[in-house]
């Protein structure tokens, strides 16, 4: 077989932005962040095995600035997917396909998954 | 895999393992605050160590069929198609049986 060179699907660079794709697209993109995040986590628990040590700088990565930027990053990523989830779930059922009820579906997963993103912080962190 | 059975499984594990990331990111964000001692001890909660071991294995799955639909879409050349769904595999076994070894033998 040889090698298509046309451009390869969705075409992000031709199609105007509407939520509906914008959605489709973030839903994969926060799906491979999401691997990732189980990385972190196993990660998390080689370290936990290395002893106390290794541990405590482990926490002090984790407690940086970048650290903490990845780990908002990756609580956002993780609400975002399972809420378009939910509605990639939905939809599955047969419901929510009206361009009206999909938009609106749509701006209410940003909305609640950066919402719960502070929701978890706070809580998780002690502060509320 | 039959394909519709893909598809129904792919949708089962994505139903179970959003509780479970909810569970294990408030728990995350939360161990990041607290010392070695407390989280040796949330880890070895039999729950918590039963509820993350399901997560590797489940997420895994998940992890697998998903990224099989991402080549499937963007990787024309069937033979790179092939290798990455099969070290998509390899990898979506191991981690999983580490983190049970981990969890049980070493934390």
């Amino acid at each position: 077989m040889t090698d298509n060179q046309n451009p390869l699907s969705p075409h992000l660079q031709i199609y105007r932005w509407h939520i509906s794709s914008l959605l489709s697209i973030t839903h994969r993109i926060s799906g491979i962040v999401n691997l990732f995040s189980l990385i972190l986590l196993f990660f998390w628990l080689v370290v936990l095995s290395l002893g106390e040590n290794n541990y405590e700088l482990f926490l002090l990565v984790i407690n940086s600035f970048i650290g903490k930027f990845i780990l908002i990053g990756f609580t956002w990523s993780m609400s975002f997917h399972i809420l378009s989830g939910i509605r990639h779930l939905v939809w599955d059922i047969g419901y929510g396909f009206e361009i009206k009820t999909a938009n609106i579906s749509g701006i209410i997963v940003i909305a609640s998954s950066l919402i719960l993103t502070i929701i978890f912080w706070l809580l998780g962190r002690g502060l509320i | 895999m039959n394909k519709t059975r893909q598809w129904i499984l792919h949708r089962i594990s994505a139903i179970v393992l959003a509780p479970l990331f909810f569970w294990v990111y408030f728990s995350l964000i939360s161990l990041s605050t607290k010392n070695y001692q407390e989280a040796l001890y949330f880890f070895k909660n039999p729950l918590f160590l039963v509820l993350t071991i399901i997560l590797f294995f489940i997420g895994f799955f998940h992890v697998k069929i998903s990224l099989s639909e991402i080549f499937e879409d963007y990787i024309h050349n069937k033979k790179i198609k092939d290798v990455a769904n099969i070290l998509t595999l390899i990898l979506s076994i191991i981690i999983p049986l580490i983190t049970l070894v981990l969890l049980i033998y070493k934390i």
